[in-house]
């Protein structure tokens, strides 16, 4: 079952199987579903082997990166002696996702399980969810989860009777995007300002507390018990072709579209599959662009989106990236300025304040774009974006920075019409001069 | 941002005392550090009061073995966080992109009309409403989310601000 | 130790450094200063500023230099045309909202986003058609100014209060462009330590309240000292305008102080623009004292020490030079007493973060010159003594009234050599101008028996001179032969003589940071 539209048969529903069934949400209902026989199974296993099962998966990282999860499990030291962490991101707020919202809403113990399962493969005891500040539904809901879990002994001292202890602690958010960032995340775990930091070290050897750390989004997690369950093999042949990027992935689908929804693919479906499936913009209008991987990629046009084939290298190909897989969908009716502004003041809204470049540039940039909104701006003004943008990106410690600058860039390239229209005048401000 | 002027709080009465001081006495068992219990604390302060006065940051300060200018940092660098008063229904309405894409700021519009709100960040005058645009609250599917203090409530159109404020009394 | 150094070549120059050293360090080796503000050799480096980005060889990316360790065979690459965009960027950044306010303000001359900006900025600027940020001046505590319009959010001094001081009173506020530093209303910034904030900061937002508008940084002149504040001997520079000290700022010793010095030290120098000083020798001609020339001083001063009859008593002022107290103490014969007075003051107030760092409770800077030299710091019983001496040298001691009324009406014969105009002691025989610590090159002795030089900041008034050169003089005899010392290198010699410990040591060896003492070695002690 699809949620909110019913699930359409061209997807592949493993982790979504159970969106839209309040069934699922409980303890008894899980495993009445199947519930915890993967956690049960790895717990059999060794760590190494969970470990290799999920590296022989192809299983890559679902929060926008798309690192190799079996691989970011092995830099965890071993017999280190010192606690380890796993920190789940459920800190989900790149402008255009809100597909691990759904599987905590929908699907609490599959996220709990897959926690219990990657704590147990990286040696630790505790692993924090960190869920964003804005998400009080599925924070309930997770709440609940985690105390039947402690109460049914998945979780505690002897997690399902393995002699091993798991614990599983939320921890809410307050309020800024930029603890979706690994880094920052650790810091805002450890009641701190959610400043990302400087890497070397890496968290695997200095994350939460200074200690060993792995970071995995919730899609991520929520998808190990399924490849424990069917086996490696089984998730790498979820695949179209490229078996780099192997298994289902959730496509949140946003803006101008006829059914908003999180669609469950294979990795490797082409974008104008998705677009059937999703209805298309609404009636009468035009594709005109997609942003395909939350708002933090390059914009794409129309054509260049039909023939986008969607997986991590299919997107690269097409000039943008993955991400999250967050597709802001805009029709003809879209005004891309503005809405090239509008991510500008967002970014400039979550900068941090560390570095130069972001905390000064993404306001500028913001505040260039209104002006030129308002029917104030020049033609100069475009090189100056351009050349700001060129200054923030890849010189600060984080991506934010270079995140405002993406739609800057591939909005004036791909849509700079739009741009000289207001710098002309041909198009009547749409906002009103500052 | 107008911000109500600070009610004076002739006697501040601690917040963790009672089941919420062993509440916050679990949650340090949870954590290597106490300071990583700074974000819990504050959620706990607001939840009790309705926003973090100077004297619950110093509180959690003291409780945390923090100063009060360290837990003013973190505060600050959160959006959640009230260091003023606010109305007894604090509404975010998110506004970013693809919700913008979706008619959001009509849908601010009319929040703030039907609230009585005359301006973002301002109290409503019978101190019901306050009124603030959000960023990205990730429910861009379900345009317009808004949250009522920890009420999620998704799809929001001006036509249903009415009925959905009715319920906020 | 070759197997731990790395080798790396930065603008061109090899140079082999210890593995772990970072880039920007390892460019000061070759004289390469890479332009930063946020990082600072004495903080942990935040590396947030962007200022120091490098480009490193086959490296994708522009590296941070602060952060970036060496690695064996790297090239870095300090001015090409891309490392320089990124900080001619950086400075753009800065500058948008900085108020060009250099005309007034205190950094001006020695800000670093003055320096850079001429250096490599942008000659016009591309925010015209916006207003900067504005926000009122904060009182942030007993010392310090916060001009938030022209913080850069280095985070220096944040740093500082929450790594070496362990007290986080500041804090970064808000985020994004909207963000300050910020302190709680309830609190001031009022640690001891706190005032090492204005000179971290790497332009003029935060700033001295005691220096505000006192002077431009191009017009003071700048010394080579030591904190006479305590016994910690924290190395300092003085700046002086006109022949006045204005300001006292650390000088960076990694053995003593790294670059910090307490407030306490820092804001105690008035003392030494004293306009009441001891400008001539005077000798007393019935009951009232008359200036008279050098000579007949010291030649009277001879006498006075060759005729004294009875024990002799040695009273000194803890700030007073190695030197001084030396050569005045081989004045008197062995079995004198010499003593120093030690001011006690409180508990102290370390400098959580540095090891051997505090403001000391001994609030001298050379007790432990004056031990290795035979003083004792048993003043109420020197003074006791002093009422029935036959001789009573003073150097330049403060006394209290009830010991000035004391040795006043005491019996013996008494010099004075003396920085400040004394009208009590109505029965000395000869009082002679000396100069200050600030007047002076010279030595103290720290709590680690560390010698440390400092140098003479501004003149002598009138006719005083330092205490060694009279006590030379005096020590040479008269006449035209006579071998007395011509400078404070030269009495620092003499020392060795008398005193083993010192034998050996010069001021040359001693350069600018100083070196320890063997006090354990079998020559060292207080034998004369």
């Amino acid at each position: 079952m699809g949620f909110p539209h019913p699930s359409d048969p061209r997807e592949t529903v493993v982790l979504s199987q159970y969106f839209g069934d309040p069934g699922a949400r409980t303890y008894q209902g899980w495993v009445e579903r199947g519930g915890y026989q993967a956690l049960k199974k790895a717990l059999g296993m060794g760590p190494e082997e969970v470990i290799n099962e999920v590296k022989a998966s192809g299983l890559r990282g679902r929060g926008g990166a798309g690192f190799p999860t079996g691989l970011k499990w092995s830099f965890m030291p071993k017999g280190d002696g010192r606690p380890h962490y796993l920190v789940c991101n459920a800190d989900e707020s790149e402008p255009g996702t809100f597909k691990d919202r759904e599987i905590m809403r929908w699907t609490p113990h599959a996220l709990i399980e897959g926690c219990a399962c990657g704590a147990y493969a990286i040696g630790a005891e505790t692993c924090y969810i960190y869920i964003r500040g804005e998400f009080t539904e599925p924070w309930t809901i997770m709440s609940l989860a985690v105390k039947e879990a402690y109460a049914n002994g998945v979780l505690g001292a002897d997690a399902m009777g393995s002699g091993k202890r798991i614990d599983i602690v939320l921890h809410r958010g307050a309020g800024a995007y930029i603890c979706g960032e690994e880094t920052a995340m650790l810091n805002s775990l450890e009641g701190r300002r959610g400043n990302p930091r400087v890497k070397p070290p890496f968290p695997a050897v200095a994350g939460a507390f200074a200690q060993p750390t792995t970071v995995n989004n919730v899609e991520t997690l929520a998808a190990v018990p399924h490849i424990l369950n069917r086996g490696a093999a089984w998730y790498q042949s979820l695949c179209r072709g490229n078996p780099k990027s192997t298994g289902t992935k959730l496509f949140s689908v946003c803006g101008h579209v006829q059914r908003p929804g999180n669609y469950e693919i294979t990795l490797g479906t082409p974008f104008s599959e998705l677009y059937d499936m999703f209805g298309g913009v609404p009636e009468g209008r035009t594709l005109k662009a997609v942003i395909p991987g939350g708002s933090s990629v390059p914009i794409l046009t129309a054509d260049e989106m039909m023939n986008t084939v969607l997986d991590y290298e299919g997107v690269i190909a097409s000039g943008s990236m993955l991400g999250s897989a967050g597709m802001i969908v805009m029709d003809n009716t879209t005004d891309i300025v503005y809405q090239v502004m509008r991510l500008t003041k967002f970014y400039a809204h979550e900068s941090c304040a560390q570095c130069t470049q972001c905390r000064e540039g993404t306001g500028w940039t913001s505040r260039i774009l209104q002006r030129m909104l308002s029917g104030q701006g020049s033609e100069a003004d475009l090189d100056l974006l351009l050349d700001l943008a060129d200054n923030m990106t890849g010189t600060t410690i984080c991506v934010l920075s270079d995140s405002c600058a993406a739609p800057v860039v591939s909005g004036i390239k791909k849509f700079r019409s739009e741009f000289e229209a207001y710098i002309t005048r041909a198009r009547q401000p749409a906002l009103i001069a500052v | 941002m107008t911000a109500a002027a600070h009610p004076p709080e002739e006697a501040y009465q601690p917040v963790f005392v009672g089941e919420r001081r062993a509440e916050l006495d679990d949650l340090f068992t949870k954590y290597p550090t106490k300071q990583a219990c700074l974000l819990p604390a504050l959620w706990m302060v607001q939840d009790a009061r309705g926003w973090i006065s100077p004297e619950g940051i110093n509180e959690v300060a003291q409780v945390l073995e923090l100063t009060p200018a360290y837990v003013r940092g973190v505060i600050t660098f959160y959006t959640m966080y009230h260091t003023h008063p606010v109305g007894r229904y604090f509404i975010q309405v998110c506004t970013t992109s693809p919700c913008g894409l979706c008619g959001a700021e009509e849908t601010l519009a009319a929040i703030l009309r039907e609230t009585g709100c005359l301006e973002l960040g301002a109290t409503s005058p019978d101190g019901r409403f306050t009124v603030v645009e959000a960023e990205c609250l990730g429910a861009c599917g379900f345009a317009t989310p808004i949250l009522v203090n920890n009420d999620f409530i998704e799809s929001v159109t001006p036509d249903r601000v009415a009925d959905i404020l009715r319920g906020y009394v | 130790m070759a197997e731990d150094l790395v080798t790396v070549t930065i603008e061109g120059t090899r140079i082999s450094v210890p593995k772990g050293t970072t880039i920007i360090e390892a460019a000061k080796q070759v004289g390469v200063l890479i332009p930063h503000y946020c990082y600072h050799p004495s903080l942990p480096a935040p590396a947030v500023c962007r200022m120091c980005l490098v480009e490193v060889e086959k490296a994708p990316k522009l590296m941070p230099a602060c952060v970036t360790a060496v690695a064996e065979g790297q090239v870095v690459l300090v001015n090409s045309p891309r490392a320089q965009k990124a900080r001619t960027a950086v400075l753009e950044f800065l500058l948008i909202n900085h108020p060009l306010d250099c005309p007034i303000c205190d950094q001006s001359g020695e800000c670093e986003l003055q320096d850079y900006t001429f250096q490599e900025g942008r000659a016009a600027t591309r925010y015209s058609q916006y207003s900067k940020r504005y926000n009122p001046v904060e009182d942030f505590g007993p010392d310090i100014l916060y001009v938030t319009n022209r913080c850069i959010l280095c985070t220096r001094c944040v740093r500082f209060m929450s790594d070496v001081a362990q007290t986080p009173l500041l804090n970064v506020s808000e985020r994004g462009d909207r963000a300050y530093i910020g302190i709680d209303p309830g609190q001031q910034l009022d640690h001891p330590w706190s005032d090492n904030v204005v000179d971290l900061c790497p332009v003029g937002s935060l700033l001295s309240k005691d220096f505000l508008h006192k002077a431009r940084a191009w017009d003071l002149d700048k010394t080579a000292s030591i904190c006479p504040g305590c016994t910690q001997g924290c190395n300092i520079t003085i700046d002086t305008r006109d022949e006045a000290v204005v300001r006292l700022r650390p000088r960076p010793n990694y053995e003593v102080n790294r670059h910090f010095m307490c407030d306490h030290g820092r804001l105690d120098y008035r003392w030494l623009n004293r306009g009441d000083r001891a400008e001539a020798p005077l000798i007393r001609q019935g009951d009232r004292h008359v200036a008279i020339d050098w000579d007949t001083a010291l030649d009277r001063m001879g006498e006075v020490i060759r005729e004294a009859a009875g024990p002799a008593v040695l009273l000194a002022s803890g700030r007073a030079s190695t030197e001084s107290l030396g050569l005045v103490r081989r004045l008197l014969p062995a079995e004198a007493r010499a003593a120093i007075r030690v001011p006690i003051v409180d508990e102290e107030a370390p400098l959580a973060g540095v090891p051997n760092l505090a403001l000391r409770r001994e609030r001298i800077p050379n007790l432990h010159g004056a031990r290795l030299l035979g003083y004792d710091t048993d003043w109420a019983g020197a003074i006791e003594a002093a009422t029935t001496a036959g001789l009573v040298v003073l150097l330049d001691p403060e006394l209290t009234p009830e010991e000035e009324a004391a040795l006043a009406t005491a019996p013996g014969r008494l010099v004075v050599l003396t920085t400040i105009l004394q009208d009590g002691l109505r029965n000395a025989e000869l009082i002679l101008p000396t100069t200050t610590m600030a007047e002076e090159n010279g030595t103290y002795v720290n709590r680690d028996h560390r010698v440390q030089r400092f140098l003479q900041a501004k003149s002598p008034p009138g006719m005083a001179r330092p205490a060694w050169w009279v006590a030379g003089e005096v020590l040479a005899g008269p006449g035209p032969d006579a071998d007395a010392p011509t400078s404070a290198a030269e009495a620092f010699d003499l020392l060795g003589e008398s005193w083993p410990v010192f034998a050996g040591v010069t001021h040359a060896a001693l350069g600018l940071s100083g070196r320890v003492l063997d006090v354990a070695a079998p020559a060292a002690g207080v034998a004369r």
